[in-house]
């Protein structure tokens, strides 16, 4: 009993310095913590895209948005697109972006990647909703919108 | 057995106790070196100290216990000390070189506001004036326009080469001596008296990073190889609202991966709503998250190796822009956007952008503070943030270009940039665009450009904005002109001195000029003190004096003798100034002359709130990088007034400006009908009261969209005055997409600033929630930005800090820390 007293005793000088560690890196111990893109692609067909506007949601999982990334269309690359903060403060990623270029791009293209934190082993599953697809007059156009998982390089 | 045992528990214990010191050690060390902080804050305190103790000794010495009272037949003596200043010698404005570069880029102001349908429709656009302006008759002329119509300027070649002017006064006439009305004046919002002019391109080898670094580099210098490579600001000037774009080009010119860390200023009303790393073609935009998750996000990138950028706010006016994983050879470039308001003084407007952060004064014990160090000396001030600073001799490849567009929405008459050399090119008569020179391209002094709107007319002052969130407002409020015929109490004048190592040589110098032109014109019936300040406070007497010419005597060669050296406890310069009993028959006023370079202005903040009284602050920056947040928020908290004395300009000019502003009463209780619109959220809650040459700016949340008309009503003197300022929220010429920004930036200033004196714990969740909500930086959020798409190969690599030069004019021995 003596003996079990005092190794404990001895732990305790030990244990609060793994402790420690264990706070500065709580997120990758406790859970796993890994970085992926999301390419964010809108199909508008032969209308020019000028403006959109869509939400993101994880159906499965759970992420963080750490950055927005430009598309790849002229049009769509001197500015990437923008996030509603106030929507972001309540859990909630929506994104959108116009442009006023004379050259927009029709059929499908990638308008954005999203950057992600992935926390916990989960696989992420992903929904999409357009709210918004817009030509140069500022009509509203049919588009869809999809994703593709990025590849780690 | 059981022996054995103990004997092998002991040694483990005696094991693990090794074990933990060494971790906690090397965990320390890892973060800048618990241990050797404490060290080195302890000699630094040392340092300060011993370099101050002379001085102090002798300033006390020559202290004055007891003076005289003032008589009448001392006042035509007194008339003749006053008007005693009649040469004074200025640095000369260097002419604008005139080149007629177009501007490339265009008025790009359409922001698409998220989740706003309408603005996904096309943008909400803004842009200028319209022709309305109630207000535009209420412009005072301006006392610049007055003091250069006196002013004779001769140009001679001088001291060390440089053109200076002597500008040879008349006697200024005596001024009325009764102003009742500033007896009862209460404000809460500053009003900048007049504006630094710092030297361009001076080379002057006995001032440390000065100048002299950029042109030409001598044998002893030497280039480091840094990863701040380039600094690019571009500013659009609408009315008095500035949208700055800030690039900072990060480049690894290492063999290994790097962590680039840079603790840079940027103004301190800047509401930062953007943030994007930029690596080649590919543009990441940075998101805003609570600090410390976004601190932790980025910590795990960077463990993880992948390219990811931190912006955080360590004050109001000081950031830490930190990018991991720079791999050898690659460039990474972070793009922040802001929008300021911009000061307007006797129908000049203002644009500043400051480039280095001045070296700060830690009082002994803080941790807190912002730590000047020597270059490579990392973590060895023991402060929570630090600024490495190069050596004198010691150069790096880091340059700023600086251009900014500007939209007056008037003819612009005039241009001036007395900090730096530009050239100016006019694109229409509303329109200049003002770009550095390449010349002028180290980063080591405010960037002050101004210009002057044509005529005394502004053409509007109301700016609004409106989206899904509601409206938003900025109003800019005039004095109106009749102010200047009416006087002012008698004034007890307390002059409060920095007499800190940052001061010493040319800003001690100046400060000394200021006060000495400012005892002169002392009026019979005032009284005065002088304070000074380094490691502790002495004065030249127990009590205020009475303004008579053998005790401004006293006082002149009380100031003469001050020197610079020290540490600086502005607490006790505080205490001095602010503690002793309020003589009720004058109104006293007291001046803060400092560079303000210290890391505790929280403390310092609350100290003046809780202090005050019934005291005026009226503080005076006094260098080239001072700590503009600090003097800013010392005049708002004591209802004054601030103004920034440059290092190569006439203190004697901004003393006059600030005597003509004192010398006539304001617009009081002033209250304002909104008419049929439903306004909330004004800051400031409580409209300041109107002086000479002060406008001021509220700003707010409106609902509705109908035409109404806004009536300010308030007193001057006797009389009652009404402004008129008609509301068209509609008008699409008076809008301005930043104004949300301005508005959410102003009421985290106003949450922040209550949180100095306040223990209410809700605040910081408060000031949190509304910089979330407005996408906007603040002491709780920071932006993270994470390249997500590739890890790069091996450990995070070291971590830089990129080392700055010390601000023009400051010295380098007596500020850094080694």
């Amino acid at each position: 009993m003596r003996t079990i007293v005092i190794i404990l005793i001895t732990l305790s000088l030990i244990v609060p310095v793994p402790a420690q560690q264990a706070d500065r890196y709580e997120t990758s111990v406790q859970q796993k913590v890994r970085f992926a893109q999301l390419h964010i692609y809108l199909d508008s067909g032969n209308q020019a895209l000028a403006a959109y506007q869509f939400e993101l949601k994880a159906t499965a999982g759970q992420i963080k948005i750490v950055g927005i990334e430009n598309g790849e269309h002229p049009a769509f690359k001197e500015e990437p697109p923008y996030y509603d903060p106030a929507a972001m403060a309540n859990d909630r990623i929506i994104i959108a972006a116009f442009s006023t270029d004379k050259n927009l791009p029709k059929g499908r293209t990638r308008i954005a990647s999203i950057q992600l934190q992935i926390i916990g082993d989960a696989e992420p599953e992903y929904a999409l909703e357009l709210t918004v697809a817009a030509d140069a007059n500022g009509n509203e156009i049919p588009a869809k919108i999809t994703y593709e998982k990025g590849e780690q390089k | 057995m059981k022996t054995k045992i103990l004997i092998t528990s002991v040694l483990l214990g005696v094991i693990a106790t090794i074990l933990t010191g060494y971790l906690i050690v090397g965990c320390s060390s890892d973060q800048g070196g618990i241990s050797q902080r404490t060290e080195g804050q302890s000699e630094r305190n040392v340092a300060w100290s011993d370099a101050r103790q002379q001085a102090d000794s002798e300033s006390q010495s020559k202290s004055v216990q007891t003076l005289p009272q003032i008589s009448d037949e001392s006042k035509s003596e007194l008339e003749e000390l006053r008007t005693d200043t009649g040469k004074t010698a200025t640095m000369g404005d260097k002419p604008i070189v005139n080149d007629l570069v177009r501007s490339k880029r265009g008025s790009v102001y359409s922001r698409f506001q998220a989740g706003d349908r309408e603005g996904a429709r096309g943008g909400r656009g803004r842009r200028g004036y319209n022709s309305e302006g109630v207000l535009s008759s209420d412009i005072p002329p301006t006392s610049r326009e007055s003091n250069i119509r006196y002013n004779q300027q001769l140009l001679i070649k001088g001291l060390e080469g440089r053109n200076l002017v002597l500008q040879r006064r008349p006697s200024r006439p005596s001024t009325p001596d009764i102003y009742s009305e500033l007896a009862t004046v209460t404000a809460d919002e500053i009003w900048i008296i007049a504006k630094a002019e710092t030297g361009k391109i001076i080379a002057d080898e006995d001032t440390p990073g000065s100048g002299a670094m950029l042109a030409k580099l001598s044998e002893e210098e030497k280039e480091i190889p840094l990863p701040l490579k380039h600094t690019d600001v571009k500013g659009q000037i609408s009315g008095y609202i500035a949208t700055v774009e800030v690039t900072q080009q990060f480049h690894n010119p290492y063999d290994e991966k790097i962590e680039a860390v840079y603790v840079f200023p940027l103004p301190q009303n800047a509401a930062v709503n953007e943030f994007i790393m930029i690596i080649g073609e590919r543009k990441i935009r940075g998101i805003i998250r609570e600090r410390q998750e976004a601190e932790q996000i980025y910590q795990e990138a960077r463990r993880q190796g992948y390219v990811a950028s931190l912006l955080t706010q360590e004050r109001p006016n000081i950031f830490t822009q930190k990018v991991a994983n720079i791999e050898p050879k690659k460039q990474i470039d972070v793009n922040i956007k802001y929008f300021s308001t911009l000061a307007y003084v006797d129908g000049w407007y203002e644009f500043i952008f400051p480039m280095v952060v001045g070296p700060r004064f830690n009082p002994p014990g803080s941790t807190d503070g912002v730590g000047a160090v020597a270059y490579g000396k990392t973590g060895i001030s023991g402060q929570k943030t630090e600024v490495q600073y190069l050596k004198p001799g010691q150069r790096s490849g880091h340059d700023i270009s600086v251009a900014v567009d500007i939209n007056a929405g008037v003819a612009i008459e005039e241009i001036s940039c007395p900090s730096h050399a530009v050239t100016n090119s006019t694109v229409t008569p509303e329109k200049r665009t003002v770009k550095l020179n390449s010349l002028d391209s180290i980063p080591n002094k405010d960037f002050v450009l101004r210009y002057k709107i044509a005529g005394k007319t502004v053409k509007s002052a109301l700016v609004t904005h409106q989206d899904k969130r509601g409206g938003f407002f900025t109003l800019m409020l005039y004095p109106p002109d009749n102010l200047k015929h009416l006087k002012r109490a008698p004034m007890e004048m307390i002059f409060v001195l920095d007499c800190s190592g940052s001061m010493s040589g040319k800003p001690i110098a100046k400060a000394r000029d200021a006060i000495t032109r400012a005892l002169k014109q002392l009026q019979p019936g005032d009284t005065f003190q002088v304070i000074r300040f380094s490691n502790n406070a002495s004065q030249l007497g127990p009590n205020p004096v009475p303004a008579t010419p053998e005790n401004i005597r006293m006082g002149l060669s009380y100031v003469e003798s001050l020197e610079g050296g020290g540490g600086t406890m502005m607490i006790e310069g505080i205490k001095a100034a602010l503690d002793f009993p309020h003589d009720p028959q004058r109104f006293r006023l007291v001046s803060f002359m400092t560079d303000g370079y210290i890391g505790n202005e929280t403390e310092i903040l609350a100290e003046v709130y809780n202090r005050l009284g019934d005291s005026r602050i009226f503080s005076f920056g006094v260098g080239s990088s001072v700590n503009r947040y600090l003097l800013d928020r010392l005049a708002k908290l004591g209802r004054g007034a601030v103004a920034y004395i440059g290092l190569d300009e006439s203190a004697g000019e901004i003393i006059d400006l600030f005597y003509e502003r004192i010398s006539h009463p304001a617009l009081t209780n002033v209250t304002i009908d909104w008419g049929g619109l439903k306004v909330t959220d004004v800051y400031p809650a409580k409209v300041p009261d109107l002086f000479v040459g002060r406008p001021i700016i509220l700003t707010g949340r409106f609902e509705g969209e109908r035409n109404s008309t806004i009536r300010i009503t308030g007193r001057v003197g006797n009389l009652d005055q009404e402004i008129v300022i008609p509301f068209n929220p509609g008008d699409s010429g008076d809008t301005h997409g930043g104004i949300a920004c301005v508005w959410a930036r102003k009421k985290i200033e106003t949450l922040a600033s209550q949180a100095t004196y306040d223990n209410n714990s809700e605040l910081p969740e408060q000031i949190k929630q509304v910089a979330l909500e407005y996408g906007l930086m603040s002491a709780y959020t920071a932006f993270i930005a994470v390249d997500s798409s590739r890890q790069t190969a091996g450990e995070h690599g070291v971590t830089v800090n990129v080392p700055v030069p010390v601000p023009y004019g400051v010295r380098y021995d007596t500020t850094v820390q080694e």
